[in-house]
């Protein structure tokens, strides 16, 4: 039933889906925290003009089925630029400009708990905005914001069963690709299921005794 | 030139508090054309009823807030100006909250070593070196590598005063700094501020503690709705303030203290 795993070519594409589905997870949530925190700034900071801007933008990327991003991406895009451009490239970006609209709430509402009193206090020792931000605000906002952010990482590496939608090569597309010459229906997405369980669970444990490390005495505290 | 550290002139601020609705919006005129001058080594004290501005006025010296009228002086830079680097000035005050608002992810070290470092430029060496010695002088040696929610309001606070007093500033500004403390732990805080007047720092503090004002203050201001209502020495406003409202306040006061 579970013999095609360890065999050739059906373990190779196994490795291959799992290695794009860990690879375009992994960008997609820093290219995400870093969209995420600029859009934040943004955000508590811009003119209205720009925080009308970027409401836009949260608001599409998370208002719309992920494949429909994708396949804009993919082959609307090019088609309108005329431009020839790597699939798996657009598909990276989506995945993190996707992330950042979802970040970007999150480190806001991190950002907002601490803003007031540490921004002060920043200002009164002659720091300028911006180095609080850099050496106060965000040190703690990134603390905070752990929990969240493996939230965010455990539901973007299921959305990478969207990539199969596009042609691109994910754990799902090697789950269907390997049904179709085994026909062991039940057992192959058993098989694929397990292993975004435990490749997820790692990953959320590692993240885990991070934030217990990291997290500033007394703050958690704080935030009841 | 003038010979002050510090001047306030006609500063006005009214800030609004939002209520339950939308259209529910106070104006307070927290600061009603104020004017004050501090020399250097002056150490004066403004007080007054809970409300009355004091605190804003405060953090409009700090240039925390910015003036709606009137001009604000360090020394001889009018920092109410546009294009003043704000920055530049704020470095040379010190400014101790009445909530502390020390760094949460720092410890007391690292909150007093980070303007040193980042405001002064200083290389890491010196920055530790002199961020040790502010702390040695307001005695929480104890606490150097404890982040603030392991340290007694009272260390912290004197962590705070440490922080501000780092950088040699020409005058520190203290925002009821032991009215968020419990009444055992103030002490701590009082003996470290008297130790800093001893040392002719230049203060400009608001606070209800009047022993401690009548040990060190060479001016008391008091302070309500907005404008300076007296000024004078201790002696004047504990024998007998001029104004009514002051007397009014002071007899409160000193009830509380003896009760």
């Amino acid at each position: 039933m579970f013999e095609w795993l360890i065999q050739p070519p059906f373990s190779t594409w196994i490795i291959e889906g799992l290695s794009l589905t860990v690879e375009i997870t992994l960008f997609g949530v820093f290219l995400g925290l870093l969209l995420g925190t600029l859009l934040a700034i943004g955000d508590i900071y811009g003119r209205k003009p720009l925080r009308g801007a970027l409401a836009v933008y949260v608001e599409f990327f998370r208002g719309s089925p992920l494949f429909i991003q994708l396949f804009i991406a993919v082959y609307t895009v090019p088609a309108i630029l005329n431009l020839q451009i790597d699939h798996y490239l657009l598909a990276f970006l989506v995945f993190g400009l996707n992330s950042a609209a979802y970040q970007k709430g999150y480190i806001k509402g991190a950002m907002q708990t601490i803003l007031d009193d540490q921004m002060a206090a920043g200002l009164s020792v002659g720091m300028s905005k911006a180095q609080t931000l850099r050496h106060v605000i965000l040190p703690q906002a990134y603390r905070i914001v752990i929990p969240s952010w493996t939230n965010e990482f455990c539901s973007l590496t299921k959305s990478t069963a969207t990539l199969a939608f596009v042609g691109l090569f994910d754990l799902v597309s090697a789950g269907i690709s390997i049904k179709m010459w085994t026909f062991q229906i039940l057992p192959v997405w058993i098989s694929i299921g397990a292993i975004y369980l435990v490749w997820i669970t790692g990953f959320s444990k590692i993240m885990d005794i991070i934030y217990e490390k990291k997290k500033i005495p007394g703050v958690e505290l704080l935030m009841q | 030139m003038t010979n002050y550290v510090m001047e306030a002139k006609n500063v006005y601020k009214t800030y609004c508090i939002k209520g339950d609705k939308k259209a529910d919006i106070k104006e307070v005129e927290a600061v009603k054309d104020v004017s004050l001058q501090i020399r250097k080594g002056d150490i004066k004290l403004i007080f007054g009823p809970s409300g009355s501005g004091k605190s804003t006025f405060l953090r409009c010296m700090a240039m925390l807030e910015f003036p709606d009228k009137g001009d604000i002086y360090l020394g001889d830079e009018c920092l109410t100006k546009p294009g003043v680097d704000l920055n530049k000035a704020r470095a040379r005050i010190g400014f101790v909250f009445q909530h502390i608002y020390l760094f949460r992810h720092l410890t007391a070290l690292g909150n007093v070593e980070l303007a040193l470092r980042q405001v002064l430029k200083l290389p890491k060496e010196e920055a530790r070196k002199r961020a040790l010695d502010a702390l040695t002088e307001v005695k929480v040696t104890d606490c150097v590598n404890k982040f603030p929610s392991q340290m007694s309001g009272g260390q912290a606070q004197r962590v705070g005063i440490a922080r501000a007093l780092a950088r040699n500033p020409d005058i520190i500004l203290l925002d009821e700094p032991t009215s968020a403390l419990d009444p055992e732990l103030t002490g701590e805080v009082i003996d470290s501020l008297r130790d800093l007047a001893k040392e002719g720092t230049t203060m400009l503090i608001v606070s209800h503690e009047m022993p401690f004002a009548q040990e060190v203050a060479e001016e008391m201001i008091f302070y309500d709705e907005g404008r300076i209502i007296e000024t004078g020495p201790p002696s004047l406003f504990f024998n007998a303030p001029n104004t009514d409202r002051a007397k009014q306040f002071m007899t409160r006061i000193i009830n509380r203290t003896t009760r």
